[in-house]
């Protein structure tokens, strides 16, 4: 009755563009801190083994210390590990594997699938077929051979490949490297383990793919999960179950703001989230001069809150009441720039004319408090 | 405002109390020497308002030496409707009052109210300086500083602008130009002043640009990385396949097989040459035989040509005898011909020594004849000269005695004729017979005798008679005649004749004589040039050469009868000769070279007579035709063997051509060249793995792909920041421009008034021109016709006017928006011309209907058209009502 861990698309060495340098940093360690959660999630649970289905590593040539810290992270868990090349980190003629090897990083019982064939787990009662990717990119099925495979009496067998399944995944998802849809039949498999796909989504009855276990882009596709995979016997169906594997949760909004009080939903929403959140967010629509410093007050405290949180106003635009306006104290010329400005944000150059509206704002509040003072 | 009333006291030279008072609303004159005090009193009005009363610094208004004075000013004006009266004191004592209609103020208080009128700022310390005058800054005019219009705009701008806008209505915005001022020192924390990134914003994007190129270059780096993992895939691939087929070995087993064919080829292409040998030699001996054949066959062939050789030289002897005869014949004619033309040379030649001859006997003969005839005259002529000469000896006379002769006769006949003038006649008529004797002389008949001397007359009877001439000369007379008589007598015995006539007879006949002897000598001479023995000379060696010529034709051969007729000349018949000549000697030449051919040609045939001989006794020889008939037989089994071995060659040549011997020696080649090659390119395979892996080993540790991803979140960033400054610096470009734009709209729309009456003045003094005002309400562009420029650039005198016609603009502004205005004018316009001047008058004479204008001056006469009339500072001083003084105090 043997029971593994499948996880997949670490992309171990992957940096955060688009995040400020210390946010990036700490969102590379929660990968590494992701590995450890899985060993001691395998041993919490009582795996087998774990097999990791592809793209371990982002690429090839990723630095020498994040191949240590990779195999380092996998220690707590002593049983074997199968890891299998995928599109990013593909067994070449030189590799990121053949480098970890050269360089002894990679502990004993971490088993490296760097050729097509078998891994024979006979203690564990696996065979874990493995159909490494040894170009970057294939167009034929790799998981052909699988059908053709013998393995031993009694063994479960275990697919593990890399890959988009045809026809299932939305087209945008790289058609190379394809996978039959029906490769767990057509190969006599217990369980297909995938990897490619970030998200968690079952395929069929044994066909998974597990998503990568810490998530690294926003879109929202239910990542930051591994799988448990319970095979009962040869030729039963698996029982799987999702376990959280994330520490941050990404949030993506698109708002667009009309009335005042879509301001204070968002900002009741945002105020609800968990604090190891990364948010991203895109307002149209537009404010009052008011709700432009409500905001600005928020998205301060959030910064502090969250790990990280970016907010895309340029669609977003500055339209002061009469009051705003009269409180500003804005007369002469200068009213007429802030009328100008207004009606400017209907052009092309709107956020030029919403940033100088801001600007001008800004420096007739100033203004208006020392004279106050 | 209108001042009314001014007076100073202790005040510089004003220690006792000055007073200028009935000031007229409109143009007041005040004039004065230099140091008069005019430009006192302009200090004085000046201090009266921008000097805090309670200032130390006002040292310059205390009287000179005097340290206790106290320097007051009072001052009377109208404004705003209200009566003002001003009294401020410095230094000594520090006061001031003021009083508006009745309601009175004092001190500071005081003194906001003025500088609230008329619009400046007090100095916070010490003297007032140029930027507190505010609006009388601009109205009040120091001496020589009129054209320094924009400062004092700058100084008075505020209340200018104030001024405006209650005129125009608009709101200028509160602190608008503050704002303007934060938005461009934003503006330029992103921008330089040419609008280009400066500081982050520039930083940035060179960052940027920095962060980009690297990694590009990664990117360069991990392709090329790539690369070379695709190729030491591909080489590894290689290389184990090549390990496990071992191509080389299939290429060496080909390449024993193909020397072994080449070595049997070789074989056969020995014994191909040893035959090709064999065949080259029958060939050659074939060869030899042949020639020895044929040489002996072409015998019989030589002997036709040498036959045919005799043949054409017997019969170009032949020919040439043939034409011996006709050159001989040619020859002889030409011999004729020349002969002939010799003699006719001849004959010609004779002829002509006969008519020569012919013609010397004729001339001969008629020269013979011609001298004998000379002869015989000369002979004549000879007798005549004798004769002619006897004849001349005959009658010889002296022509001058002859003449002398006859001059004494002419002298004596004279003589006697005077003598018988005075001579006594005596005339006598004698009877016949009667005789009478005078002097012995008888006397008969009639007759008449002179007497000149006492002569005694026997008058024969009755005895004698003395007769005694008379006369004084008589004596003399007598005596001249005597001598002559007695000379002519000598004379005509000298000459040896009787008488005159008789000398001049012979004098005549002996001329006559001496001319024949002339002439018949003359005549000699043109017979006997030489005299006669040389004629006779002559005419003996003519009949010589007469007889020589005679005896020289008689011997000269006769012509030819019958040729005489041709006449022909000596020089043709040379020519004809000549050509003979010629001719004979081509003929002759003719015939030599004939002769030379002839000789040739039968020397040939001999030649070839004998050369045929010889030719063919040897073909005849018997000896000969046997070595033929041998040479037949040898030739003949040759061509047998020749054949044979001819044919197996060529079979063998197709068999060897057939093994393809350089295509095999190719083969051979190239296996051993492929073997090369495959174990070569298979140990480089091996090398470039290595290498490969070992450069693999070092890039793939600089995690190239890592650090490009890092990189790139690098650039990202940067690009971030980058793009929140790009859109600041957007927002503060636009924000700076619209504030800019909108400033600038509305000072052009606060201009125009101030525009208006500055166009009112510059018309009047320069027609067609216009001053435009800038956004600082300066008066800024000028243009003239085509002339454009600023104020500054024009001349001193017409800054001057710019600037004093500027400042009633001002004034007439200040005055529409309500604002109190008074104009001091210092001395102004001192470097104006006539004309401009004329003008500036109507100008000020027009502005006076607006404002109270005080024009001080030292020029009482330059402002004499004015139409107000001056007023003397001098004699006012005279006349300052004391009791007065004690009223404003």
């Amino acid at each position: 009755m043997p029971k593994f861990l499948h996880t997949a698309d670490w992309q171990m060495g992957r940096a955060f563009s688009r995040f400020e340098t210390e946010d990036g940093a700490a969102l590379v360690e929660a990968r590494f801190e992701s590995i450890e959660r899985i060993a001691r999630l395998a041993n919490e649970h009582r795996c087998d083994a774990i097999l990791v289905a592809g793209d371990v590593f982002d690429a090839q040539t990723v630095a020498d210390r994040t191949i240590r810290r990779v195999f380092n992270a996998t220690k707590e868990f002593t049983g074997p590990w199968v890891m299998l090349p995928g599109n990013h980190d593909a067994a070449l003629a030189e590799s990121v594997w053949t480098r970890a090897k050269r360089l002894g990083a990679v502990p004993g019982n971490v088993h490296l699938a760097l050729e097509p064939g078998t891994v024979n787990l006979e203690p564990q009662g696996l065979a874990i077929l493995c159909a490494p990717l040894t170009q970057r990119n294939t167009y034929i099925d790799l998981t052909e051979s699988l059908n053709t495979w013998e393995t031993a009496e009694g063994l479960v067998r275990v697919g593990l490949a890399h890959g988009s399944v045809q026809g299932l995944l939305p087209d945008e998802i790289d058609s190379a490297n394809p996978i039959s849809p029906n490769r767990a039949e057509t190969a006599r498999l217990d369980y297909l383990a995938l990897g490619d796909w970030h998200g968690t989504r079952q395929i069929d009855e044994r066909t998974w793919y597990s998503g990568t276990p810490e998530p690294e882009r926003f879109r929202n596709n239910d990542a930051g999960y591994a799988l448990i995979v319970n095979v009962p016997g040869r030729g039963e169906p698996p029982d799987i179950t999702a376990v959280e594997t994330a520490r941050y949760q990404w949030h993506q909004w698109r708002e667009i703001l009309a009335v005042e009080s879509d301001l204070d939903q968002l900002l009741e929403r945002l105020q609800a989230l968990p604090e190891p959140s990364v948010v991203d967010l895109r307002l149209e629509g537009s404010v009052t001069l008011a709700g432009e410093e409500k905001l600005i007050n928020a998205l301060s405290v959030a910064e502090a809150r969250f790990r990280s949180i970016r907010c895309d106003r340029s669609g977003l635009q500055l339209e002061p009441t009469d009051d705003d306006i009269a409180a500003l104290k804005a007369d002469g010329y200068v009213g007429e720039v802030i009328e100008d400005l207004r009606a400017r944000q209907q052009d092309d150059n709107a956020e030029a004319a919403r940033d100088a509206l801001a600007i001008l704002a800004g420096l007739l509040k100033d203004r208006k408090q020392e004279v106050s003072e | 405002m209108k001042l009314r009333r001014l007076q100073v006291e202790q005040l510089r030279q004003f220690r006792q109390p000055f007073v200028i008072d009935d000031l007229q609303p409109g143009l007041n004159l005040i004039h004065g020497p230099n140091e008069s005090g005019k430009s006192t009193l302009v200090r004085a009005i000046r201090a009266a308002f921008f000097e805090r009363y309670r200032t130390s610094s006002v040292d310059d208004l205390r009287p000179w030496g005097d340290s206790a004075a106290a320097p007051t000013i009072t001052l009377d004006f109208e404004a705003r409707q209200k009566s003002w009266h001003l009294v401020k004191s410095f230094l000594q004592r520090k006061r001031c009052d003021l009083t508006v209609d009745s309601t009175s103020y004092s001190e500071d208080e005081a003194e906001e109210k003025l500088s609230e009128l008329l619009g400046f700022q007090f100095s916070a310390k010490g003297v007032s300086k140029p930027e507190h005058w505010g609006v009388p800054g601009l109205l009040w005019v120091e001496q020589g500083t009129g054209q320094n219009i924009e400062q004092a705009v700058e100084h008075a701008g505020d209340h200018l602008k104030s001024a405006l806008n209650s005129l125009v209505g608009e709101v200028a915005s509160t602190g608008g130009d503050e704002l303007v001022e934060q938005v461009r020192a934003r503006w330029n924390e992103l921008f330089t002043p040419t609008g280009k990134p400066r500081g982050d914003y520039q930083k940035l994007e060179k960052e940027r640009q920095e962060h980009q190129q690297q990694i590009d270059e990664l990117q360069a780096r991990v392709q090329k990385y790539q690369e070379q993992v695709d190729r030491l895939g591909k080489l590894t691939q290689d290389y184990q396949r090549t390990q496990r087929e071992r191509p080389w070995e299939e290429a060496e087993r080909q390449l024993e097989q193909a020397r072994e064919r080449y070595r049997q080829v070789e074989k056969l292409e020995q014994l191909q040459a040893q035959e090709k040998e064999t065949l080259t030699h029958l060939q050659s001996s074939q060869q030899l035989l042949r020639q020895n054949q044929e040489q002996l066959e072409s015998l019989n062939t030589k002997l036709d040509v040498r036959k045919a050789e005799l043949n054409r030289s017997q019969r170009d002897l032949e020919q040439a005898e043939a034409q011996s005869p006709s050159i001989a014949s040619s020859v002889q004619q030409a011999k004729a011909a020349y002969e002939s033309a010799a003699r006719q040379v001849h004959q010609a030649r004779l002829g002509e020594t006969r008519s020569r001859l012919e013609r010397d006997l004729r001339r001969l003969d008629q020269q013979n004849q011609a001298l004998t005839a000379n002869v015989k005259k000369a002979r004549q002529y000879q007798q005549e000269v004798e004769h002619a000469r006897e004849q001349t000896r005959q009658n010889q006379i002296d022509a001058h005695a002859v003449k002398a002769l006859k001059e004494t006769e002419h002298h004596l006949k004279e003589a006697s004729i005077r003598s018988q003038a005075i001579a006594t006649r005596l005339t006598w008529q004698l009877e016949p017979g009667a005789e009478l004797a005078l002097d012995n002389e008888a006397l008969e008949g009639q007759g008449e005798k002179q007497l000149l001397e006492e002569a005694r007359l026997v008058v024969p009877g009755i005895g004698k008679l003395g007769i005694t001439p008379g006369g004084e000369d008589l004596a003399s007379t007598r005596r001249k005649l005597f001598t002559l008589e007695q000379n002519f007598s000598e004379q005509l015995q000298k000459l040896g004749v009787d008488s005159t006539q008789q000398a001049e007879r012979r004098l005549t006949a002996y001329e006559a004589a001496e001319r024949a002897l002339q002439h018949t000598r003359e005549l000699l001479k043109s017979v006997a040039p030489m005299g006669l023995d040389q004629l006779l000379v002559e005419q003996k060696e003519t009949q010589s050469q007469l007889l020589n010529a005679k005896t020289e034709l008689h011997d000269s051969p006769a012509p030819e009868p019958g040729r005489q007729h041709q006449a022909v000349d000596v020089g043709s018949a040379e020519a004809a000769r000549t050509r003979a000549e010629t001719r004979l000697a081509e003929a002759e030449a003719e015939e030599r070279k004939h002769q030379t051919e002839l000789l040739t040609r039968r020397q040939t045939r001999d030649n070839a007579e004998a050369e045929w001989r010889q030719l063919q006794d040897e073909v005849q020889n018997p000896e000969r035709q046997k070595q033929l008939q041998s040479l037949s037989k040898e030739l003949a089994q040759i061509q047998q063997k020749q054949t044979r071995l001819e044919a197996t060659v060529q079979a063998r040549e197709q068999e060897i051509k057939h093994a393809h011997p350089a295509i095999l020696k190719q083969d051979i080649e190239r296996y051993q060249r492929s073997i090369s090659n495959l174990r070569q390119s298979q140990e480089e395979r091996q090398r470039e793995l290595r290498d490969i892996q070992v450069r693999l080993e070092a890039w793939g540790a600089e995690g190239l792909e890592e650090q490009l991803s890092n990189k790139t979140a690098e650039l990202e960033q940067c690009s971030r920041r980058y793009q929140e400054l790009h859109r600041r610096a957007q927002a503060l470009d636009l924000l700076l421009n619209l504030l800019t734009e909108k400033r600038q709209a509305l000072t052009r729309r606060l201009q125009a008034p101030l525009q208006k009456h500055l166009d009112h003045y510059v018309s009047l003094l320069f027609p067609q021109a216009t001053l435009e005002v800038d956004e600082h309400l300066r008066p800024g562009t000028f243009t003239r016709g085509t002339e454009l420029g600023k104020i500054a650039e024009l001349s001193f005198g017409a800054r001057e006017q710019m600037g004093l016609i500027s400042r009633l603009a001002y004034a007439d502004l200040l005055r529409e928006a309500g604002r109190p205005t008074l104009v001091i004018l210092d001395d102004t316009l001192v470097h104006s011309d006539t004309d401009r001047l004329d003008d500036m008058k109507r100008i000020l004479f027009d502005a006076a209907n607006r404002h109270q204008i005080l024009l001080f001056t030292c020029h009482p006469e330059n402002w004499s058209d004015l139409g107000v009339p001056p007023r003397d500072i001098q004699a006012m001083k005279e006349q300052v009502p004391r009791p007065l003084q004690k009223t404003y105090r």
